[in-house]
């Protein structure tokens, strides 16, 4: 030991030495070596998907969560956010474009693409496939069968003033105003000032009854019987059902709406070719029938569908037959005008 | 060398030496980027149109102001400005003790005691508001301690209410008004309370003619300390809060995120900075030895 290292410090290097190497490498991982920065709903990727595609590829994922999209938008939109890919509601998609934030997939080189059912091919939010779908879904009533006697069968019981402080609603002006709307008669094609006035009192009036408003963490609090009903997304409630088996998904009678998320490039991303990569590695068909049992979305990928766990595959909520497909609403693309009388009611909604 | 030695005589020379200008240069220049220009930035923001899709297009026109001044905020003023003056009070009525204490008859455990009163507040607040969810819940520990023991037979609803909202903003602002109070009691001469027993006064006496009039500063401080930062408090409400008790802050972090309306939301910041600005030049103006 040289005469002028105090005990102490020697102890404390011999401490930190073995770490040194992980640390060094741990940086070396995350600024030299190839890497993906993708940014994702919350609760929204299987568990070994992303450590999968790093091991096979080599790529690293920095991965990031939202839980809600007007934000996740917001963030994107105050600039360079460095993030290569993100997941983008069917709706949002020609805003994004309208924006110049997204650059559209180049087609021809993914190799997997072939692999989406054809619904989900050149559609009507995304005629020329500027994106990939990735997982779709359904908007629901999530309620707990054990605590409450009667089932619920229609939005209508959102505002019942029997679950006054036992219901939850999704904090998402998509879901919430286009509810309001549908419960109106309302098409979303308006711009009438006095139909965003008729919105804006149904939501204030359910108000008093409603607990809180959220798209995450309401999902805890149905777990643990803090609150017994739910507007929710059906994978995200199915997930919760895991851990308690007394959560159900119900469909209400009045119909409901459907939902695309799609995976897009962002505009100005540096580490465009990792990006198609993960995109490619995400529509092979055992990855993303991995990945959807996981999160319990449906996939838009006919060739993961044989893989898919039987008891998803058969259930009429997750996969519905054609019939009921067809009945399944679809958000209609806002211009600007109406995306600002949207989000301008949903804003006054929360303070009031 | 010579070079050196007149820079230097330049320096330290004269009523106002340039050294004096040059030690303030660091923190002036900081504080002109990080908050004069994004302040004015701001008011420039708020005076904009929002675009297509909350783009901002910059020009000058009140519109957003008179928004602003709309009687349908006149609810979620006046909920600011009960929560952050209940929360005040309640911080002054449990602070003083505290710091009377510490100041007073901690003795050696001073330091320790400090110290665990600071160890909250390095926690990250959404850690520590995380955690009050925990404790206050439905099936929270406080709920199935309460139900264990008998005290109660139904789980009882604390969680979003005002009482948690409440609980949650003095549990953070505590330690605001505690150390100005703390600072401005341990400045009080030893000798002036000794002099009150010898002339005859008794503790309540001796507390309220000299150590509490000797502490307002503190006292004042601290609750300007806790006021102004809980009337922008926005996480509070929004995590132990539920939907019913949203606050300006909440208001103005909506603007922001959610309706994407930039220069409304410029414009109701704006305001807020201009009432707190305009509170403390009338305070100053009135306090007497200011």
């Amino acid at each position: 030991m040289a005469p002028n290292v105090s005990r102490r410090d020697f102890v404390k290097a011999a401490l930190l030495a073995p770490l040194l190497p992980s640390v060094l490498a741990a940086c070396r991982r995350a600024d030299r070596g190839p890497v993906v920065n993708f940014f994702n709903w919350s609760n929204y990727i299987g568990k070994d998907t992303l450590p999968n595609f790093t091991k096979e590829t080599g790529i690293a994922v920095r991965y990031d969560l939202f839980a809600d999209e007007e934000e996740m938008f917001a963030k994107l939109r105050a600039g360079a956010s460095g993030y290569d890919l993100i997941v983008v509601g069917d709706y949002l998609i020609p805003r994004f474009r309208a924006l110049n934030m997204i650059d559209p997939v180049p087609p021809g080189v993914l190799k997997n693409q072939g692999n989406l059912a054809p619904d989900f091919r050149h559609t009507p939010y995304d005629p020329d496939e500027a994106t990939v779908p990735y997982l779709w879904g359904t908007t629901g009533i999530a309620y707990n069968r054990k605590t409450l006697r009667v089932k619920p069968t229609s939005w209508w019981d959102l505002w019942d003033p029997k679950y006054k402080d036992r219901l939850s609603m999704l904090d998402n002006v998509r879901d919430c105003v286009a509810l309001a709307m549908q419960l109106l008669n309302i098409p979303q094609t308006t711009r009438a000032p006095d139909d965003f006035k008729k919105v804006r009192d149904l939501l204030v009036r359910q108000k008093p009854l409603v607990k809180m408003y959220s798209s995450t963490s309401y999902l805890n609090s149905l777990v643990a019987g803090e609150i017994d009903l739910a507007m929710t997304w059906s994978g995200d409630l199915f997930q919760a059902a895991k851990d308690n088996p007394d959560l159900d998904y119900c469909l209400p009678k009045e119909g409901t709406y459907m939902w695309v998320d799609c995976l897009a490039l962002m505009r100005g991303s540096r580490h465009r070719q990792n990006a198609l990569r993960l995109i490619d590695y995400l529509l092979e068909p055992q990855v993303a029938a991995d990945n959807a049992n996981f999160v319990r979305y449906a996939s838009p990928n006919k060739k993961a569908w044989p893989l898919a766990d039987p008891i998803l595959r058969r259930d009429p909520r997750v996969y519905p037959p054609p019939k009921e497909m067809a009945e399944l609403k679809m958000h209609h693309v806002l211009d600007s005008e109406q995306t600002e009388l949207w989000n301008k009611t949903w804003a006054d909604v929360k303070v009031a | 060398m010579k070079t050196f030695d007149r820079a230097l005589s330049w320096l330290l020379s004269g009523r106002r030496s340039a050294a004096s200008h040059l030690l303030l240069a660091p923190a002036a220049a900081w504080l002109i980027v990080f908050l004069v220009l994004p302040a004015l930035g701001l008011v420039a923001l708020s005076l904009a149109r929002n675009g297509a899709y909350g783009t901002v297009v910059w020009s000058l026109n009140l519109d957003n102001y008179r928004r602003a001044v709309d009687p349908r905020y006149v609810p979620v003023l006046l909920r600011t400005l009960g929560f952050a003056g209940a929360t005040t009070a309640l911080c002054l009525i449990l602070g003083y003790p505290l710091a009377y204490f510490l100041s007073f008859r901690a003795g050696r455990f001073r330091g320790a005691l400090i110290i665990a009163l600071m160890v909250p507040f390095w926690t990250s607040a959404l850690v520590a508001f995380y955690s009050w969810m925990v404790i206050l819940g439905k099936e929270g520990l406080l709920n199935s301690a309460l139900l264990r023991f008998g005290f109660i037979s139904a789980p009882l609803g604390i969680l979003y209410t005002p009482f948690s909202v409440l609980l949650g903003l003095v549990y953070f602002y505590l330690p605001f008004t505690v150390l100005p109070l703390y600072g401005s009691l341990e400045k009080i001469p030893r000798s002036y309370v000794e002099a009150a027993y010898d002339l005859g006064a008794d503790r309540w006496t001796t507390f309220l003619k000299v150590t509490l009039p000797l502490s307002l500063p503190g006292v004042i401080a601290g609750a300007l300390l806790t006021f102004i930062p809980c009337l922008g408090d926005f996480l509070t409400a929004e995590l132990l809060g539920g939907p019913r008790y949203y606050l300006l802050g909440n208001l103005i972090s909506n603007q922001f995120l959610m309706a994407q309306d930039w220069p409304f939301g410029a414009a109701l910041t704006t305001l807020l900075l201009a009432g707190m600005i305009g509170g403390l030049w009338a305070y100053r103006r009135w306090e007497p030895d200011a």
